[in-house]
């Protein structure tokens, strides 16, 4: 008797002791896990352009982002023949649009960006992120950008002695809807509404023009990604009559592929695109070029960020 | 008979008590910082979490600790995206744990105000690979705040984190790391 009771007491003791000495790992498991869950999905694009278009992407807070763009000639320009060779195939044409642009983002969602465009264009946007992608307390599937962008074109040119300088300006503003759906896949939907205020002299022109486009990424590896592009006007400028009399039709889509290397450094986008112009709102409404005759420019954009706000303290 | 069973009871009670007694002690602001550069004046690629959940059992000296990596921020985004894309594949190894001993612990230390150097002894986990894991820590007990810290140093290569050549000529071999963990006692 004496002795089953002794055993039992000292069977209670130790099954206390092992109920308490539960595995260390699992408690601070169990203690992490009742932190509020927020997995945000990072880094569904390279850089804060998919190709043309912006991405998902913001330049990281408290960073101050440097970007080159050149667009160049036409990659086989059908009058030159074979002066085509010596021309490079459009990088030796001596016709190259650079787009010299900085942003700095000031926290997490609002990013401020001015740039050189090219053709004595300048063009300023602001962008919020209005959603971020995640998984846990809150379930949402896509990350949602809202991009505002001002171009005013300053040649001598642009608008005739007598017109307001307002007409030097035109409008974009996108929606950016992106979902990475896997480590190497994204995808991304974006509908845009460009504001130009004068319309070119033509028929049927509208102040507005409205653009669906979509673009994806998909990583070959960690450092290198093949991106795509299309955009297509819903409606668009028809015979545009130009100054000296020619009549013009722009083109309603916009077709590029390209390749992302991300060197450490710096991220280089090299790609072709069937456009030569530098900014979105020249390539989404006055493109003349049809990729359906082959008509490609290759182009390219390297990114380099600097982290301008110290967010890392020692202790 | 009648003897006994007080003993036993006697002796049920003391386990309860000691086992109520057996103080766990948890944190959720761990602080931890690194930086890779070989020159520690460059602090270009340091990063640091403020995220980490630490437990402590005062009656076995166990301690437990346990980053997630997406909560290390550097001060340049695009390390901090190489960091977790290319380095530590943060989607697939998202914690980095430490589970061991603090050698030379007593519960005594934590009733005394003072600075006490102990050992820790454990397996560290990161990127897939358990490592065992010896590093001096210091306590320093002020009040009613018990912190440790610890300074200790790692190989990437150890737990098959891979650096381009590129890069590894400006990266030590061995990465300093620095541990600060705060209990608040009671």
């Amino acid at each position: 008797m004496k002795k089953i009771i002794a055993l039992t007491i000292i069977g209670c003791c130790m099954l206390l002791r092992v109920v308490a000495q539960g595995d260390l790992l699992d408690e601070i498991n169990k203690e992490d896990s009742a932190k509020p869950q927020r997995n945000f999905t990072t880094a569904t694009f390279k850089a804060t352009r998919i190709i043309n278009m912006q991405s998902v992407e913001l330049t990281g807070a408290g960073n101050l982002q440097f970007m080159i763009t050149h667009h160049f000639g036409l990659l086989w320009n059908k009058d030159a023949g074979a002066q085509n060779l010596v021309q490079m195939f459009g990088l030796n044409a001596g016709i190259a649009k650079t787009y010299l642009a900085l942003d700095y983002s000031f926290n997490r969602w609002f990013n401020v960006g001015l740039a050189a465009a090219g053709t004595s264009n300048f063009e300023g946007w602001m962008r919020f992120k209005l959603l971020r992608q995640q998984t846990g307390t809150y379930n949402i599937p896509v990350t949602v950008d809202w991009i505002s962008t001002a171009n005013v074109n300053s040649s001598k040119t642009a608008t005739l002695i007598g017109e307001p300088v307002w007409n030097r300006y035109s409008f974009m503003h996108q929606l950016l809807i992106a979902r990475k759906f896997s480590d190497k896949f994204s995808l991304q939907f974006m509908p845009t509404l460009v504001h130009n205020n004068v319309v070119p002299f033509g028929v049927n022109n509208s102040n507005n023009v409205w653009s669906l486009g979509v673009g994806g990424r998909y990583k070959v590896s960690d450092k290198k990604a093949i991106t795509f592009e299309y955009a297509r006007q819903l409606n668009m400028f028809d015979f545009v009559i130009m100054k000296n009399g020619t009549i013009v039709n722009y083109n309603p889509n916009l077709v590029s592929i390209g390749y992302d290397w991300d060197t450490g450094g710096h991220i280089f986008q090299l790609f072709a695109s069937s456009t030569t112009m530098s900014t979105n709102i020249e390539q989404l409404t006055r493109n003349p070029y049809n990729f359906a005759k082959g008509e490609f420019a290759l182009g390219f954009n390297i990114n380099r960020s600097f982290g301008i706000k110290k967010k890392v303290k020692e202790l | 008979m009648k003897k006994l069973l007080i003993f036993a009871t006697g002796l049920l009670l003391m386990a309860i008590s000691f086992q109520v007694q057996g103080q766990t002690y948890k944190t959720r602001d761990g602080y931890v910082y690194f930086n890779p550069n070989k020159d520690q004046d460059h602090k270009d690629y340091a990063a640091a979490t403020k995220e980490g959940t630490g437990v402590l059992r005062v009656e076995t000296a166990e301690v437990a600790f346990l980053v997630q990596m997406k909560t290390f921020h550097f001060n340049n985004a695009l390390l901090e995206e190489h960091f977790n894309e290319n380095y530590l594949h943060s989607d697939k190894y998202p914690n980095a744990t430490y589970k061991g001993k603090l050698v030379g612990f007593t519960k005594d230390m934590l009733t005394k105000d003072g600075v006490y150097n102990l050992t820790s002894e454990g397996q560290v986990t990161m990127h897939g690979v358990t490592k065992d894991f010896k590093s001096p820590v210091k306590l320093t007990v002020s009040g009613k705040t018990a912190t440790f810290e610890c300074e200790f140093k790692i190989k990437a290569e150890d737990y098959k984190i891979e650096i381009p050549g590129i890069v590894k000529p400006k990266l030590a071999d061995f990465t300093p790391l620095k541990a600060n963990i705060k209990f608040q006692l009671n």
